[in-house]
């Protein structure tokens, strides 16, 4: 009685381990949002095959890319040389999927209280530690709350490449160092004297984006047009990486995405499409 | 049972032990192996105070530093008060009311540690935030209250046990000679379950030392010493929300990789030697009651 017990439980473990087809995917939290859903979808028109979407920043999906981890990297910055020297067998592949800008943003009670817009200047010597407290751009009374990102994520990059000049830049002011996206927001919204770095689509009533003034006077605001026509100064490419030519489900997968309804997901998220 | 089931028993529970004892060795062999990079490459400057991988720079002083001292706020907290949790729930609470008591004490120990971490940046941070007037809640102070409420039902479990264990002679005979409670709590029953005490200390030492979660979102990251170095205000950096934080974007093989594992390394060989004290501890106590 207890044989075939154990012999039937065995049967049914064997028979419910099915193969799928499973695509993994890992990388920027930025672009994060956008592959989730289109995951979905295509998990959808595609009930054989199964897609993993992690996140954990733009130097991890490149990390776990080139140690043939997972399938297809999501990344919001360029590929570093390091990386490329890293890796020097794995045959990145980099394919846009749209575009974005990286925004100065502040909490929602500094932007009422009248700092719109800074300079790239102004901005670097926050996070040079030179300036303290609004008070010296011209806002309230308060000590700046200098938020900063880890070194390896795409956001930080683009921005510490215009900003500090040097995409792997120290930034001796910050005062604390956060993670994804959506650490960081939660971060600006808890204070109310913070600045910080945020992708355009994570901005809300009550993290605001900065105008950039430009060195002739111009402010130019953080919205999808000034993206398009090139005028914001901290603009990057959406990007998914794969290991050489993508072929067969994972071709279909990234074909989706840079189809009609993929680019309408990437629209929905906030971001501007790759073919405009 | 009969011989050879016995000799099957025998070998079978030598077996497990064998393979209990050889994951601890081959995990600090992994460890020692990957971390001999930075050691040979880095060297001595492993221990200065700028931590910058882009330009090969990998001091983890300032990680060592938050580690100590959020693990000491931990203890300064959770030990007086676990202990006289302890005192309480084995001395003074009616008989039929300690296991509902120790059960509920005991369920604080099964919660997930990033449900404390949530609960820090959540509420937590913010509830520091405006009490002492901070930029941000996210401090080494923040980190070791959590850390505090963590090892608190360790600390009370093992003290209430250690308590409760002492045969009923010596509680017997205080009271036969006149002593108050207080008497008899302070001067008979402390002294003699002394040495379990301070192993259910150095366990709970053990359990601050390796949490990583809940400290790594309510710490703040900033991989500095703070300016006057006792200011638990300000943000700070442990080896454990370091490691948990940059890990994953360093690759195999590369010397930032094997620095990480060097701190790493320092924190399996502590809480090593911490166990191996605490175990030299309770050989040494003569076991009145035996």
């Amino acid at each position: 009685m207890k044989f075939i017990f154990s012999l039937s439980l065995i049967a049914i473990l064997l028979f419910s381990c099915t193969k799928k087809e499973s695509i993994n995917i890992s990388g920027s939290t930025t672009v994060l949002p956008v592959i989730s859903n289109a995951a979905d979808a295509f998990k959808k028109a595609h009930p054989d095959v199964d897609i993993i979407v992690n996140a954990g920043g733009s130097g991890v999906g490149m990390n776990q890319l080139g140690e043939e981890k997972t399938d297809i990297g999501m990344i919001s910055r360029d590929i570093t040389d390091e990386e490329k020297t890293k890796y020097p067998n794995a045959n990145f592949n980099v394919i846009a999927i749209g575009k974005d800008a990286v925004v100065a943003v502040v909490s929602s009670e500094i932007y009422d209280a009248g700092i719109t817009e800074l300079t790239i200047a102004q901005l670097a010597s926050i996070y040079k530690g030179e300036v303290k407290n609004w008070k010296e751009l011209g806002g309230p009374d308060k000590e700046i709350l200098c938020v900063d990102k880890e070194a390896s994520r795409g956001t930080r990059h683009v921005f510490m490449e215009i900003v500090l000049g040097d995409k792997e830049a120290e930034a001796p002011g910050a005062d604390l160092v956060l993670g994804s996206n959506n650490e960081e927001q939660t971060a600006i919204v808890q204070s109310d004297a913070a600045i910080g770095m945020l992708s355009n689509a994570w901005l809300n009533d009550d993290v605001k984006g900065l105008n950039i003034k430009m060195s002739d006077s111009t402010s130019i605001e953080p919205t999808l047009a000034n993206i398009i026509n090139g005028t914001y100064p901290i603009t990057r490419d959406l990007e998914i990486v794969t290991r050489g030519e993508p072929t067969g489900m994972i071709k279909q997968f990234i074909d989706f995405v840079l189809g009609a309804e993929g680019q309408n997901m990437v629209e929905e998220a906030g971001y501007v499409k790759i073919n405009r | 049972m009969s011989k050879s089931t016995a000799k099957i028993g025998k070998s079978y529970v030598l077996a497990s032990t064998i393979i209990s004892a050889l994951i601890i060795v081959l995990v600090f062999i992994i460890l020692v192996a990957n971390s001999w990079q930075a050691v040979t490459e880095v060297g001595w400057n492993l221990f200065s105070l700028r931590w910058n991988a882009p330009s090969d720079e990998f001091g983890i002083l300032s990680m060592c530093f938050g580690t100590a001292i959020v693990t000491l706020i931990a203890l300064v907290l959770a030990v007086p008060l676990g202990i006289l949790t302890a005192i309480f729930t084995s001395e003074m609470l009616p008989s039929k009311l300690r296991i509902p008591v120790k059960s509920l004490l005991e369920l604080l120990a099964g919660i997930p540690s990033i449900i404390y971490g949530l609960i820090g940046i959540a509420f937590f941070a913010i509830w520091l935030q405006g009490f002492f007037q901070l930029q941000s809640g996210r401090t080494i102070l923040t980190a070791g209250f959590l850390l505090a409420i963590m090892i608190l039902p360790t600390i009370i479990t093992l003290v209430d046990d250690a308590l409760h264990n002492i045969p009923k002679q010596y509680h017997e005979a205080s009271l036969g000679l006149g002593l108050y409670k207080y008497e008899i709590i302070k001067n008979t029953l402390l002294p003699i379950a002394k040495a379990d005490i301070y192993g259910a200390i150095l366990l709970a030492f053990g359990r601050a030392l390796g949490e990583t979660m809940a400290v790594m979102l309510v710490i703040g990251s900033i991989d500095k010493i703070p300016s006057p170095f006792f200011d638990v205000l300000s943000p700070g950096q442990t080896i454990t929300s370091k490691l948990g934080r940059e890990i994953a974007e360093t690759s195999f093989g590369s010397v930032h990789f094997s620095a990480m594992i060097f701190m790493g390394l320092l924190l399996f060989s502590l809480v090593l030697v911490i166990t191996l004290i605490a175990q030299r501890a309770n050989k040494k106590r003569i076991r009145l009651y035996e």
